[in-house]
Order: structure tokens, then C-alpha cells, then sequence
């Protein structure tokens, strides 16, 4: 059930619970943001988007919440996270992806996340996309994930593909 | 339970895109770059962690006739290097080298990109497009355009994706299938005729044309640097025919418009301007003195001569008016001896008026030449020899003073003589504000002549 705040500009309510969706559904929920065409129109919408450390300051200030617990939630290393907020480093999209966590976004809020860093969208024909999608939907937090991707051989959020 | 079936899903959608097997073993894919009709785009991971780009073609819409080893052929700095290839019955996936770096259109939009940074970026392209357009079978890129225009860290540009990429065949009449972006693309590769090398010259010409205005159709209020806009235009010439025929004539006209080598160019010609007017003017100045060199004639033109021509003049004139040679050494010392003997032997003076010296005082009058009662050897003052060479023609002037310094320490008489001779130019020439040589001594002699000539003074006494 997620009941929880819709908080990113551009996100849309859920209209039925996770429950009464299929399968089909559920895919093409995780990934309804991810049209490439409509993800990759520079011409206008970049120019308008913030700022990715201003964007995430704001929000964290929206959800009354310290940069601190938005960094620790997203296993991201602390000098790194107070230095993106900050807007001293621009972020990779692993990064990205692990302020999605940080945030307790859901799959739709972190495609909107990926825009705002001008960094590729999760994808469904990418495995490794697939399975993050599903652990945002699912709220299972980021070592959970992580744990999921290793079990699956996936490369971690933040790290490397060992080959196995 | 839904969302188990949803993890099963996704777990084993690669099974569903059907993949090459050997490629899913090598690589692991990481994001979608882009995704269009029968190809996609991914960023993969080989097994060492390194980031690969690898195309997936989809063999029910792609044909993949000419550039299935196209890559794998070109070797480059400015093009990516082909890693692998993988195929099954549905999938055709090439892997080639990530180049690190932005792509042109953000790197343009990050960074205020002046003239000459687009001249650059241009010019690197070109050398990358005379690389593929001069090969055995020239390879035509077809769809230059600033997404696939790589600038790498160090801001060297590297060309990706050979997607449409073709080899040239001479003898096939029109391409039948638009390849490409339709901004970028010139009208032939509508299908109108075959593209060639000149295919690419009109996309590099957009591309310029859009990297200096931020748009590819040609807009009259955009205003273009002039050289450059010449480019464009015959890049982007409707017909082939009037495109530049070769990638390197574009290069040498942009190097050619590029602001830096247009301001070397003007400085050149102006420095060449002002050498050839310098060389004007100094031979006419030589040819102006040649026709006008005639001392003491009246016509001379003073500002004409330097200070030592004078003194040469006035040396020759004497010797050639008086026969004398006592000028000479020109710049030794003059002294009262040699004065003494100017008024005596070339004018005629009365010896006895030339060294009569009133004992008590001086005396600037009639009855003595000089004032006072030097030796001989006593060197030569020019406000003295001012005095004596006015007192020759006309001693009214300075006579019948008395004899007595004013307030600042001068004699009247002289004071008088030198004011006359600075005014009506017997001075001229002599700069030395005390001890005079033979030259100089010649000089007022000389000038002094002149200016009582002129007067119709000559009469010495």
C-alpha cells in the first residue's frame, strides 16, 4: 500500500493499490516515465529543471528532514552526500539512485530524481534498472536492494560488475 | 504474491529481449542510452568493470548490410574502437569503446563556447571526417549532429555512432531509405540522389551554424560572424555540386575565418600598408631635399638640414667665399684668437680697432670691437661671438651701451646681439649654450651674412 506523500512536482497519486494491480501492470508502473522520447526532449524542459543540490535541499527541507538522514538512508559516504548538497560534485547516476533511497522515493519519483541529474531513466529492458524499480516500489530500503542485487549477480549501487 | 510474480518477471526479462547469450556472459548492462526504431543503446560493464557501449540491433527491422565490420576497420583517435560483436537469430549487438565525456549539444549549453572554441571543435571534426572520407571506400558518417559529437575531458572531440554510417559506392544512384537526423541532413539523403562525402559537409555545416545561433534553419536576425557565415553557406548549398567537394577545403576556410588568423591577417596588411607609405614618404622626403638642397640660397628649407649639415655648410661656404681653411677642424675649440683673426684677415677690420681694450672697464661702443680685454687664447663664448658677428654688420645695434651688468649679471650690448641673433635666425644650428667650436664660429659667421644680405647690410666697417 503506499499512501505516502506525493512530495516530487510532476508525480501522480496512486489510483489503486499495489494489490489489485497484474503483473503486466505492475511492470508498466515501475517504468510509465520511462519513454526515452519524452525523457530525452532537451529542448525546453532541461533548460527549466533545477539544479539537482538545489532540488535535494529543497526537498529536504519540504519533508523537514536533515541532509544527515537522507545520506545515511541511501548508504551514500557521508563527506560525498554533504558535498552534493552542497552543488561541489555533480552526482553519477548510481549516486542518484541511492538519494531515491535516501528519500524513500518510489519507482515514478525516481524517474522524475534521474531527470533532474540529466542521467538515463531506469529502464525495463535493463535488468539491474528492473530490480532497483521493483525495490523502490516495494519501499525495501537500500541495503535490502543491494542484498537482492548481489543475490542475482547484479552489479551493486555504487559499485562494480565482478563478472559472476 | 503479484509482486513475487513481478520479481520472477524481471528476473528473467532478459530471456524475453533475447539477447546473445555469449554477450550477456561478457557484459552486463547497466542503462539505456537510447532506444529507436530496431536498435538500442546500452551502457554495459565488461568483466573487468569497464564501461563499453554496445548497440543491439534488431534483425526483423535492421538490415545490417554495410557496416557490420565498419568499425572494426577505422583506427582513430576521434572514433571509438570496436570491442566485440555478438549475434544469434534475432539480435545483432556491436560493442564498442566508451569515450568519457559530454556530448556536444550539453557541452555546448554548459559552456559559453566562443568563435573560436566552434572553429576548434569544427576543425577536429573535420580531420576525423578526411580520415573516413579518404579512406579505400570512403565511409560517409550521415548523421553528424551534436549528440553524436563527443568532447572528451581534455576537449578533444571524438565521432560516434556509425549507425547509418555507409561506404560510398560510386554507380548507385539515389539511397532509398532516409538515413539520419532530418535537421542535420541534406536534401539528397532525402533520396534524391546517392550521398557522398559532400553529405557530410552540409550536416558539419548545420552543425556550425548551430552551434553559433543555437538553431539549424538559416535565420536572417541571428547574427553570424561574416568569414563564417560564408561557410555555412556553401557547406549547406542545396546542391552538392556547390558544396565544398572536400572535408580539408572546409577546414582551411574555417582555419581562414577563424577571428584570431582574420586580425593576424589585417595586421599584416596594415604593417604592410605603413612600411610602403614610410618608404613613400622618406624617398620623397630624399627626393624633396635633393631638389631643394642649396644653403644660404634663400630657397632653403631650414627644418630640411641637421644641425652638423649646417656646421659642413657654413665650413664650405666660408672656405669658398673667403678662401680660408681656419675653420678646420670643424669641431675643435674656437677662442678669442681665432675670432680676432676672422674680423682681421676676412672682413678687413682694422687691426688696431680688433685688439683695442679699454683698461679700466668695458666698453660697448664704437671705439672698441670687443668689450673686453681677453688674451688669445681664451675660449670663444658663443653669446660673444653673437655680439661680435652682429657688431660686424651693424655695430648700431650694440654700441654705445653702458657698459655695465644688469641686474642679472649680463652686459647689455651682448644681451642685446644675442636676442638679435636668436630672433632672425643666426643662431640657428648652434645649440651649445657657452664654448663654441670653428664650426659653430663659421656658422653665425655664415648665418649672419646671410641675415644682413638679406637686409641689404653688407658694408663691414
Amino acid at each position: 500500500m503506499n499512501n505516502r506523500q506525493q512530495t516530487t512536482p510532476g508525480c501522480r497519486a496512486n489510483e489503486k493499490s499495489t494489490d489489485q494491480l497484474s503483473t503486466s501492470e505492475l511492470w508498466g508502473r515501475l517504468f510509465k516515465a520511462s519513454s526515452l522520447d519524452q525523457y530525452l526532449d532537451h529542448t525546453g524542459s532541461q533548460q527549466e529543471m533545477p539544479e539537482f543540490s538545489v532540488f535535494i535541499t529543497k526537498l529536504a527541507e519540504t519533508k523537514k528532514e536533515k541532509p544527515e538522514a537522507i545520506i545515511k538512508r541511501g548508504g551514500i559516504e557521508r563527506s560525498y552526500g554533504h558535498r552534493l548538497f552542497s552543488g561541489a560534485r555533480n552526482p553519477s547516476r548510481d549516486t542518484v539512485l541511492q538519494f531515491a533511497f535516501g528519500f524513500e522515493f518510489d519507482s515514478d519519483e525516481t524517474q522524475q530524481l534521474l531527470k533532474i541529474a540529466r542521467v538515463a531513466p531506469l529502464h525495463p529492458r535493463v535488468k539491474r534498472d528492473a530490480v532497483i524499480a521493483y525495490c523502490l516500489h516495494r519501499h525495501m530500503g537500500f541495503l535490502n536492494t543491494q542484498q537482492l542485487l548481489y543475490e542475482n549477480g547484479l552489479p551493486l549501487l555504487g559499485g562494480k560488475w565482478d563478472g559472476k | 504474491m503479484e509482486n513475487d510474480e513481478l520479481l520472477q518477471s524481471i528476473l528473467k526479462a532478459d530471456d524475453k529481449f533475447h539477447y546473445p547469450p555469449d554477450f550477456l556472459e561478457e557484459y552486463c548492462i547497466m542503462e539505456c542510452l537510447s532506444e529507436q526504431i530496431g536498435v538500442i543503446t546500452f551502457l554495459v560493464q565488461d568483466r573487468r568493470g569497464e564501461n563499453c557501449i554496445a548497440k543491439c540491433y534488431d534483425r526483423k527491422t535492421w538490415t545490417f548490410r554495410d557496416n557490420k565490420d565498419l568499425l572494426a576497420n577505422l583506427n582513430h583517435e576521434g572514433l571509438p574502437k570496436q570491442k566485440a560483436s555478438f549475434q544469434n537469430d534475432d539480435m545483432l549487438v556491436t560493442v564498442r569503446e566508451y569515450i568519457n565525456g559530454v556530448s556536444l549539444d550539453h557541452y555546448a549549453a554548459e559552456n559559453n563556447l566562443s568563435e573560436e572554441d566552434n572553429i576548434r571543435i569544427c576543425s577536429e571534426l573535420c580531420d576525423i571526417l578526411a580520415y573516413l572520407h579518404h579512406r579505400p571506400e570512403p565511409v560517409i558518417h550521415r548523421d553528424i549532429k551534436p549528440e553524436n559529437i563527443i568532447i572528451r575531458p581534455n576537449g578533444s572531440v571524438a565521432l560516434i555512432d556509425f549507425d547509418i554510417a555507409r561506404v560510398y559506392r560510386s554507380g548507385h544512384e539515389n539511397d532509398t531509405t532516409f538515413f539520419g537526423t532530418k535537421s542535420y541532413a541534406p536534401p539528397e539523403q532525402y533520396g534524391f540522389s546517392q550521398t557522398d562525402a559532400r553529405a557530410d559537409i552540409y550536416s558539419l555545416g548545420i552543425l556550425l551554424r548551430w552551434l553559433l545561433t543555437g538553431k539549424t534553419k538559416e535565420d536572417k536576425e541571428s547574427r553570424i560572424y561574416r568569414p563564417l557565415s560564408g561557410v555555412i553557406r556553401k557547406c549547406t548549398a542545396f546542391s552538392p555540386e556547390e558544396r565544398y567537394s572536400d572535408v580539408d577545403q572546409v577546414k582551411k576556410a574555417l582555419l581562414r575565418a577563424n577571428p584570431k588568423a582574420q586580425i593576424f591577417r589585417i595586421t599584416v596588411t596594415v604593417l604592410c600598408i605603413l612600411f610602403a607609405a614610410t618608404l613613400l614618404i622618406y624617398g620623397g622626403f630624399c627626393l624633396y631635399r635633393a631638389v631643394t638642397y642649396s644653403p644660404f640660397s634663400g630657397t632653403v628649407i631650414p627644418a630640411v638640414l641637421s644641425d652638423e649639415e649646417r656646421i659642413a655648410d657654413a665650413v664650405d661656404y666660408m672656405k669658398n667665399r673667403y678662401n680660408t681653411t681656419m675653420f678646420e677642424p670643424a669641431d675643435d675649440f674656437a677662442n678669442i684668437g681665432d675670432l680676432r683673426s676672422a674680423m682681421i684677415n676676412l672682413y678687413g677690420l682694422d687691426h688696431d680697432y680688433v685688439y683695442k681694450v679699454n683698461e679700466d672697464m668695458p666698453c660697448e661702443n664704437d671705439a672698441f670691437f670687443l668689450p673686453w680685454g681677453w688674451d688669445e687664447t681664451h675660449v670663444l663664448n658663443r653669446d660673444v661671438m653673437a655680439y661680435a658677428a652682429v657688431k660686424l654688420h651693424d655695430p648700431a645695434i650694440v654700441a654705445d651701451w653702458t657698459s655695465l651688468k644688469d641686474d642679472n649679471g649680463f652686459y647689455p650690448g651682448v644681451r642685446v646681439a644675442v636676442a638679435f641673433a636668436e630672433k632672425n635666425g643666426i643662431m640657428t644650428g648652434v645649440n651649445k649654450p657657452t664654448d663654441i667650436t670653428l664650426g659653430e664660429m663659421a656658422l653665425i659667421l655664415a648665418n649672419a651674412e646671410r641675415v644682413f644680405e638679406a637686409a641689404g647690410k653688407t658694408d663691414h666697417k
